[in-house]
């Protein structure tokens, strides 16, 4: 998050039961401006809060309706057992910072900053990393493209992938994209040396 | 309530901020005073000092909870002193009563803030400074968390007004060798400068820009003026020169000509006639004390529960204005007041705004940022 981060109208869900650690949480999260919806029941799928906290001790995998390798959303854990199972429940919510049981008013904030910071550089990481799946997928026609330019115009491997690399910055789109194109004959190359 | 309240003052009084300290405790046996004076006999202050040293004032907090039985303290100077004992206040299920301009992101249950945090002063005084004099700062501030977050604001601010920060520097607590911080400023020219040192750190430099401006005009407070928030009468005859004509935002000044302060100043006089200038460390103790003393005394017990929703409940009459506590974050509103230093090592008032309610985590100034706002760069 860059700037100072603000809460002010984001929707909450609170899966806890009623007691002083709620009160406590829900005070809290209402000083940072946020709608609190206190439940101890699943999150529909169809109808996301923006941030997730949840009591972690008593959790059980049906209220959040997501697991770890992809949370639609940021999680923050409130947790008192040290249990290993505990911590892995936490982590396969996909929890991206923890407020210790019993709950102080200063833990909540830099838990909720923490956990929306992790979720956006995991979301940022996702679509990095499916573009460059893409790529790679990709990369078998780059080769048959640069092979075909090879033998038509009789340039070396640098050459022939010089002529792809020119077009692709001239038309600003990737050079896997233009050796499709030139390997269906929808991009001649033909302005290019 | 049959025995008397103890009411446990925290401050200070020696050390690198030992004159706020002092200011603060004298206003805080004003206070006691005023009570008594009133035939109030029910209250009694105990004091600790210590000494500026942070392991001593959870000793202290201890010790005025668990030894003299105080379930209130009113005190801390600094922010780390203040969160040291917040989380011994917490467990003893007391209430903090915190009187200094602060640099906000905090709001806890077991804490009464009576000093200003930053959309009031911080915001409105940038609001003042940045239109007559643009938005080309240079920041100085103490090396811990108020003059980290303070020009962490003040970056923030300044990049959204479309200006340029033109330099940052931090000076540990006690140091005066400003000599770096000035050259720098000599060279890089800024519109104005915000001031987050304290104490001897924040004299000198001070004593050093006016220097600084009879060398070059440039600098001289009409053309680069220096501005604090926590800047107080108690410290200008510590300036060696003087700083006249620099600023500083505060909730309270002497010279203020509110009836509520001109009847405080006539009292204080009769009581303690050698006391000078009150500065606003003076006042907000006095006032944080006698609010203390006051909801005990309305809500017929010293539970901080109790005490907590009957300070919230309604306005108070205070030589702060009219003093309402938000029942969500515990801060005072308080109005914002812009002085300028006089040669009588006072203010004179230049700019103000009536009592702001306090937005600690500054949550109403902006929109709400859109979700995901990160931009992938492949």
């Amino acid at each position: 998050m860059n700037g100072t981060p603000n809460f002010a109208g984001w929707h909450v869900t609170l899966l806890a039961e009623d007691d002083t650690n709620t009160e406590r949480l829900t005070r809290q999260l209402v000083v940072l401006g946020m709608r609190v919806n206190r439940q101890w029941k699943p999150i529909p799928v169809n109808d996301l809060p923006d941030l997730v906290v949840v009591d972690v001790d008593r959790g059980w995998d049906e209220l959040i309706p997501w697991s770890g390798d992809k949370p639609l959303r940021p999680v923050v854990a409130v947790l008192g057992s040290e249990a290993p199972g505990r911590i892995a429940w936490a982590m396969r919510q996909g929890a991206g910072a923890i407020v210790q049981k019993p709950v102080t008013a200063s833990a909540v904030f830099p838990a909720l900053v923490l956990a929306v910071s992790i979720h956006e550089e995991r979301l940022a990481t996702a679509r990095r990393i499916e573009h460059l799946e893409e790529r790679l997928k990709l990369r078998p026609v780059v080769f048959t493209a640069i092979e075909r330019l090879k033998a038509e115009r009789k340039v070396d491997d640098e050459g022939a992938y010089a002529i792809l690399r020119n077009c692709a910055m001239r038309r600003r789109l990737p050079v896997e994209q233009i050796a499709a194109f030139f390997l269906v004959g929808s991009e001649t190359l033909s302005e290019v040396g | 309530m049959q025995a008397a309240v103890k009411i446990g003052i925290l401050y200070s009084t020696t050390g690198p901020y030992g004159s706020l300290g002092r200011e603060a405790q004298l206003g805080a046996e004003f206070a006691l005073h005023d009570y008594r004076l009133n035939g109030g006999r029910k209250a009694e202050l105990v004091f600790f000092n210590p000494h500026a040293d942070l392991a001593a004032y959870l000793e202290g907090a201890r010790s005025l909870m668990r030894d003299s039985g105080c379930r209130h303290i009113v005190g801390t100077i600094t922010s780390a002193a203040r969160k040291e004992v917040i989380p011994l206040v917490e467990k003893h299920d007391g209430l903090l009563w915190y009187m200094c301009p602060y640099e906000g992101f905090e709001a806890n249950e077991n804490v009464i803030y009576i000093g200003a945090c930053p959309n009031q002063h911080l915001i409105p005084l940038f609001e003042h400074l940045i239109p007559r004099h643009g938005p080309r700062p240079y920041l100085v501030g103490a090396n811990y968390v108020w003059g980290w977050e303070m020009n962490r604001l003040a970056r923030e601010l300044i990049v959204n007004a479309g200006g340029t920060i033109l330099g940052e520097r931090y000076l540990p607590l006690e140091e005066t060798a400003v000599e770096r911080i000035v050259a720098d400023i000599a060279e890089k020219r800024p519109s104005f400068i915000l001031n987050n040192l304290i104490g001897p750190s924040s004299y000198a430099f001070l004593a050093a820009i006016a220097e600084l401006g009879k060398r070059d005009p440039a600098f001289l407070p009409e053309n680069c003026p220096v501005a604090s928030c926590d800047l107080t009468e108690c410290e200008l005859t510590d300036i060696v020169g003087g700083a006249v004509g620099q600023l500083s935002a505060l909730s309270y000044f002497d010279g203020l000509e509110t009836s509520e302060n001109i009847a405080f100043k006539s009292r204080l006089k009769a009581w303690r006639p050698d006391i000078g200038k009150v500065s606003t460390i003076f006042a907000s103790s006095y006032t944080a004390v006698a609010l203390c003393i006051a909801a005990i005394e309305a809500s017929g017990s010293e539970d901080p529960v109790t005490v907590r929703q009957e300070v919230v409940s309604r306005s108070w009459p205070s030589v702060l204005g009219d003093l309402v506590v938000d029942p969500t974050t515990n801060h005072a509103a308080l109005p914002f007041y812009l002085g300028r230093i006089n040669a009588e090592q006072g203010f004179d008032l230049i700019a103000s705004e009536a009592a702001i309610p306090a937005d600690p985590y500054l949550i109403t100034s902006r929109q709400k940022p859109t979700r995901h706002l990160r931009v992938v760069q492949s």
